[in-house]
């Protein structure tokens, strides 16, 4: 007696095809596309699905999670700094209070739970999949995404040759950390001006991170480290509280606006 | 040019108003306010809401580009002209209506001077000092190293005293800086930081420390000491007046002797007599 149903290869094939196929076509348009799917894009997606809202997470990556993974120093033990340990118990996520205002986490425990808690809110993920450019609208809204697949768009261009796809939707959200990879697209259109990261050594910078996160263009949202290169503040450690946070405030600011606009 | 200078000559001080900073939460305004009345019997004194918040219509509008304005980018240039962000624009008004926290960002103080005084136009005359606190950094190019530098105490009309300032503008000792560096090289996370604090416990002022509020006085004192004399600072780091460049020297002149030399003591018992301004 086999373990496992009757099934055929190409049944397979087509179940892949078929599945993916209306994914994809549902991405076509959607309230909003997070670029980067690290704690700070998690966060905002989990936020904005849980308010219904129809979010897609674009990932280059196969796996979620940036830098949520690994801690300081290839530690896989994560810090959080008060108040952000209350998102911690939201999802459900162990932790130990090390001393006063400072809590610890495995790397491995919070990051996959954080990405179940984005996905089962109803997030959905398109992952090796990379961000290519941006649809922009009157007044150089910015009203989309332009993707491709991530080997395609690794490979030298006369090899590759696959144009890519575009994706509508009535927001974006730059998450894709230091790089800030979707400002950077704007800046070369010469739409915005980035003043890089500020010079001056400032312990307290978390705080303006989070504060900052928010509209850098019309249409245009950025969370997380993308933060700090878009409006040049101080670069931080491994804080993944304010990683946390700010995708919180991003998705507040998002879900704000959506229901201005009536969605 | 006599006749203006006799005028100011014989102007007296009369006022002293302290504007709180935006988030006053752990910040002792009537404590300073209760010592410089010790020093200055005849003047009398103010605290009075705080000047870049709540602001509402197109002073909302107007101040929130101007200190999106005022925003330092590039600590190695004096003049910064740029236009500011959508997202920084944004900022600012939430920020002054109290929908954002301030902090992080270094603003020119110059700028930010020029930004209260505006503010405060129908207030202000020179019988009146105003001493504005804030949260914000704030800073002033040097022409010694062509650099910006932060600052505790911007002396002006109104002078602006930076809270954060006092943590982050007069240097930490050379070993903290070079352990930290060590430090974050090796990808060291918060506790590890933390942990480099302790070691250094005392040597410098850092957030929530309660000493803060014994600083504020003195640099309140160097604002209303450069109203009246344009002549705010002293050379000897056991005096309130001394103009710290170092963490140890701030807590030395603020905090461990918090007291005057012997030329500024008698400065501050003459002004406390007859606050009279000498310029």
């Amino acid at each position: 007696m086999p373990i496992f149903d009757k099934s055929s290869e190409s049944s397979v094939t087509r179940a892949i095809i078929s599945q993916f196929a209306r994914d994809m076509e549902g991405f076509a348009e959607t309230d909003v596309i997070i670029i980067g799917g690290g704690p700070s894009g998690l966060m905002a997606a989990h936020d904005l699905a849980k308010k219904n809202v129809k979010v897609l997470v674009v990932e280059r990556n196969n796996y979620l999670g940036g830098g949520f993974w690994i801690g300081g120093f290839l530690m896989n033990t994560l810090t959080i700094r008060a108040p952000a340990q209350k998102v911690l118990d939201e999802l459900d996520i162990a932790y130990k209070q090390y001393e006063k205002g400072l809590y610890v986490t495995p790397g491995p425990l919070a990051c996959s739970k954080l990405i179940a808690a984005a996905c089962e809110a109803g997030a959905s993920i398109l992952n090796m999949a990379m961000f290519d450019d941006l649809v922009l609208r009157e007044k150089n809204r910015v009203a989309g995404a332009v993707i491709n697949w991530t080997p395609v768009s690794m490979l030298p261009k006369q090899i590759s040759c696959v144009d890519p796809v575009a994706l509508e939707s009535k927001l974006v959200i730059d998450a894709t950390g230091h790089d800030a990879s979707v400002v950077k697209k704007l800046e070369e259109r010469g739409l915005i001006k980035t003043p890089g990261f500020g010079a001056m050594w400032i312990e307290k910078s978390e705080d303006a991170v989070v504060e900052h996160s928010g509209f850098a263009h019309p249409g245009l949202i950025v969370i997380g480290m993308a933060v700090s290169t878009t409006f040049g503040l101080p670069r931080m450690g491994p804080t993944f509280g304010s990683m946390l946070l700010s995708g919180r405030r991003g998705a507040e600011v998002a879900y704000d606006y959506l229901k201005k606009k009536g969605r | 040019m006599t006749t203006s200078r006799k005028r100011v000559a014989e102007k007296k001080l009369r006022e002293i108003d302290f504007c709180l900073p935006e988030d006053p939460a752990g910040i002792d305004v009537r404590s300073v306010e209760s010592y410089v009345n010790s020093c200055f019997p005849t003047v009398r004194t103010r605290v009075l809401p705080p000047v870049l918040h709540g602001l509402r219509g197109s002073r909302l509008e107007k101040c929130g580009l101007a200190l999106a304005s005022a925003r330092i980018k590039d600590p190695s240039k004096g003049v910064q002209s740029f236009e500011p962000m959508y997202g920084e624009i944004d900022y600012e008004r939430r920020a002054i209506l109290g929908k954002a926290k301030v902090g992080g960002i270094v603003y020119d103080g110059r700028k930010v001077e020029a930004i209260c005084r505006n503010l405060l136009k129908r207030k202000s005359s020179l019988d009146r000092c105003s001493v504005v606190f804030t949260g914000r950094l704030l800073s002033t190019y040097s022409q010694d190293d062509l650099r910006q530098h932060l600052r505790t105490v911007i002396c002006g009309f109104p002078s602006v005293v930076s809270v954060p300032g006092i943590v982050e503008a007069p240097a930490k000792p050379k070993e903290y800086y070079l352990m930290r560096q060590q430090l974050e090289a090796a990808g060291a996370g918060e506790h590890e930081m933390s942990r480099l604090k302790s070691a250094f416990k005392g040597r410098f002022i850092d957030y929530d420390d309660p000493s803060t509020n014994e600083v504020l006085k003195g640099l309140a004192l160097q604002a209303i000491i450069f109203h009246m004399t344009l002549d705010p600072f002293c050379d000897d780091r056991t005096c309130r007046l001394f103009n710290a460049h170092w963490q140890e020297d701030l807590i030395e002149s603020q905090i461990r002797s918090a007291g005057f030399c012997s030329k500024h003591a008698k400065l501050i018992k003459r002004l406390g007599r007859e606050p009279v301004l000498s310029w």
